[in-house]
């Protein structure tokens, strides 16, 4: 495109890492946050501060529970929507198939249940549609815990750096899918424009502004460069049915009967018989399953246990493994008959292809039992932030002077877009937390209203950055940044400390008693109100040394150091 | 050995490694020791000693969890050691004198 | 180039040429793979391979290659060679697996 190879990859690392970066950001921050999912799911819903727990008995507790789960409403009017004619009542939709699912992180048990809707769908590519209902318990009780408390970290942060919660058309999905192709672009054509990437791989020169931020840019970028480029390529590869769908396009009547022949050879039935029939014992099929895991040389406790066509003659049951001590993702799962309780199928050992794809997705998704592992993927993620932070400040720096002279204000207006990405986001963050301790306990739809709190805080954060950005156009640094990170000193002070008020639990207490879901969280809360506060106060720093430079018709101190 | 001594061992070796690495490359054996420069035998010795120190954290890392977790411990506990030498290259060089305890300065 | 244009400088037809080569690093590549993805899985079907498994081999190669054909396009001098070689193999790669396809029907 331009007069060079490097060049042009120079000229796409900038623009595209620019635009996309913002989207970006969040993927990477919220990716992060999302390694704790669970531990901040602890946080965020007092009642369940206990340790984790294995999947409790089928039988005697969870089938009563799945059979007083109804569609949520939400589901039953969207359901609505894409079928002909009017629904039967919402209670009285029929269970068709239903899983449980728990990790080794989860105190909870997840339930859900897919409802068959009779109607014909409007869309004549389905075959039918669906409704779900969703129930969370404790499982040495059988407590349901409501639907109104918001798993801030699974439910929220988690969805949010892969789909931003846009499901429009799968808008969100197609942003994200974007923002993670141009992170693979943006590694490799930084590779071709760092020419010294080994020579320099220990640089970093401090205090000298513009080389310190391109350094730190380039540390963050190349350091987790394994990190960066297998995160973005195995989220892309996961949602790869969304970005290329083949399946129910092009090959649609392949697929089908690629269908028809795996229930053959599986004994696995696609639909239901419509013939009743009973349920067997499912604890003893669990039973079933583990001991031949154990047979296997691979013992271990059940990760998700599905039914799928419930009641019918065709139903059959499904247990699989908790992988907790291996990247790859749930697996070894045994299908039992569900009205004997005989063995249908063990799943065989995947392909090489499968076992790739299965390692790479595994790879991604974390559900081992890996606590080091672990930090250190909180490590890599927000080193990614950190290059893309230093990547819009880079950029800025690089041409506020420019603009100044010129008259332009491209260069504000990528400043104010950078500060709502990066401090605008952890505003947002602080606040649903505060939000979390400080609204009522039984406030219907709760949750709701902490999601409307984030993305309000959000708003504010960007019209405020907007706002304060008017010194940029002078080549000063916007008061926004500083302005910002005592927002979130103050916010991710008054967590915790609103913690220990609402809960009683205060870092002591929960140190001393080892429950490091909660004193983790607090504690790393703790971390960024001092780093926030310490990031404050170089700003003000920075920004008064600028006031009294820009007098002078010497340069400033935030001059242009090339590469 | 416990699992958790092992792993702390294979970070420990992974910034040895690091750390030997950079010694290796002119630019921050002075930062580490000023504009001195070292000799050709030194710098063969660290990049070796860098080397092995490299496999010995992969060993660690295999002997404590299954090949298809510890090679994800293994690449993320070099990035992790590439990011503290960086930094004590910047803050605190002095300390890496420690990996080369037979320099006289 | 952008740069121009934030600052107003440039002319109609440089704008129009950058908005065609972005179009074709994303939609040009975004036909590409999709021709390579049905492609791998149209051989795999052919040779009598499982579509699962093909489908699976096509979405682990389909992203590397789009990033190639991404890159390509904003490497490449020629924007019509761009445009041919991305949107037109895409769409004969296309035409070749529903060919093929419908051989096994």
């Amino acid at each position: 495109m331009l007069s060079s190879f490097r060049l042009s990859m120079t000229w796409v690392h900038t623009w595209f890492g620019l635009v996309l970066g913002y989207v970006l950001m969040v993927c990477f921050f919220f990716g992060a946050l999302s390694v704790f999912d669970r531990e901040i799911d602890r946080w965020a819903i007092p009642e369940t501060r206990y340790e984790p727990q294995p999947m409790p008995s089928f039988d005697s507790m969870l089938l009563p529970i799945f059979r007083s789960i109804e569609p949520e409403p939400r589901s039953y009017d969207y359901a609505q929507g894409e079928v002909q004619g009017p629904l039967p009542p919402r209670e009285s939709l029929a269970m068709s198939d239903v899983g449980a699912y728990t990790t080794h992180r989860d105190p909870v048990l997840d339930m859900y249940v897919s409802f068959d809707v009779p109607n014909k769908p409007k869309d004549a590519n389905l075959d039918h549609v669906h409704a779900f209902g969703y129930a969370t318990i404790d499982p040495r009780s059988g407590t349901v815990i409501s639907n109104d408390k918001l798993k801030i970290g699974s439910e929220f942060f988690y969805p949010l750096h892969y789909s931003l919660h846009l499901y429009w058309k799968n808008l969100g999905y197609w942003l994200v899918g974007m923002a993670a192709l141009t992170m693979l672009a943006a590694l490799v054509t930084g590779v071709v424009m760092h020419r010294k990437l080994l020579r320099e791989l220990f640089t970093f020169r401090p205090r000298k502004q513009m080389r310190s931020v391109l350094d730190l840019h380039n540390l963050t970028g190349v350091a987790a460069l394994p990190f960066h480029f297998f995160f973005a390529f195995t989220g892309l590869v996961i949602f790869a049915g969304i970005y290329f769908p083949v399946t129910s396009s092009m090959f649609k009547p392949q697929a089908e009967a690629h269908e028809k022949v795996e229930e053959l050879r599986t004994g696995l039935p696609h639909d239901p018989a419509h013939i009743a029939a009973p349920l067997a014992s499912v604890d003893a099929m669990v039973a079933e399953a583990q001991r031949r895991w154990g047979e296997r040389g691979m013992p271990g406790e059940v990760g998700f246990l599905g039914i799928t066509h419930l009641g019918d003659a065709n139903g059959y049951v499904s247990v699989y493994r908790a992988g907790t001590d291996r990247v790859t993702l749930t697996g070894q799962g045994i299908h039992f008959r569900a009205s004997t309780g005989e063995v249908i199928r063990e799943d065989p050992q995947p392909s090489s292809v499968a076992g790739i794809n299965d390692w790479l997705t595994g790879l991604h998704l974390q559900h081992f039992r890996h606590w080091l592992l672990r930090w250190l993927y909180v490590l890599g993620g927000l080193a990614g932030c950190a290059c893309i932070a230093t990547g819009f400040v880079f950029f800025v720096e690089k041409r506020k002077r420019q603009h100044a002279k010129a008259g332009a204000s491209g260069a504000r207006w990528a400043d104010a877009m950078g500060v709502t990405a990066v401090t605008g986001m952890l505003v947002a963050t602080g606040t649903i937390l505060v939000a979390n301790q400080l609204l009522p306990g039984d406030l219907p739809r709760r949750g709701d209203w902490e999601e409307r709190i984030f993305w309000l805080a959000w708003l504010l954060a960007l019209v405020h950055a907007f706002w304060r950005s008017a010194p940029v156009a002078e080549a000063r640094l916007s008061p926004a940044w500083r302005e910002q990170s005592w927002v979130i000193a103050l916010l991710c002070t008054a967590a915790p400390v609103l913690n220990w008020l609402t809960t009683g639990d205060h870092l002591l207490k929960t140190i001393a008693a080892r429950y490091w879901p909660v004193a983790g969280f607090d504690l790393a809360l703790l971390v960024v109100a001092t780093v926030a506060v310490y990031a404050a106060r170089r700003l003000g720093r920075a920004e008064r040394v600028l006031v009294e430079t820009a007098g002078g018709r010497g340069r400033g101190s935030l001059e242009a150091a090339h590469a | 050995m416990p699992d958790s001594l092992l792993l702390g061992l294979a970070l420990l070796s992974a910034l040895c490694a690091m750390g030997w690495l950079a010694l290796g490359m002119n630019v921050h054996w002075q930062q580490v020791y000023g504009n001195v420069a070292s000799s050709t035998r030194t710098v063969r010795i660290v990049r070796v000693l860098g080397a092995c120190a490299l496999v010995v954290s992969m060993l660690l890392c295999l002997s404590s969890d299954h090949a298809s977790i510890a090679s994800l411990v293994w690449v993320m506990a070099l990035a992790a050691a590439v990011f503290l030498v960086a930094f004590l290259l910047s803050w605190r060089p002095r300390w890496l004198a420690w990996l080369v305890p037979w320099v006289r300065t | 180039m952008l740069q121009q244009i934030a600052m107003g400088v440039t002319n109609h037809r440089q704008r129009l040429s950058l908005g065609s080569r972005v179009l074709a690093g994303l939609l040009g590549s975004y036909v590409f793979t999709w021709g390579c993805v049905a492609l791998v899985v149209a051989l795999g079907l052919v040779q009598g391979m499982d579509y699962d498994e093909m489908l699976t081999l096509a979405y682990l190669l389909a992203f590397l290659v789009y990033l190639c054909a991404f890159l390509w396009a904003f490497a490449a001098a020629s924007l019509l060679r761009v445009w041919l070689v991305l949107a037109g193999g895409g769409v004969a790669m296309s035409g070749a697996a529903r060919w093929l396809t419908s051989m096994l029907a």
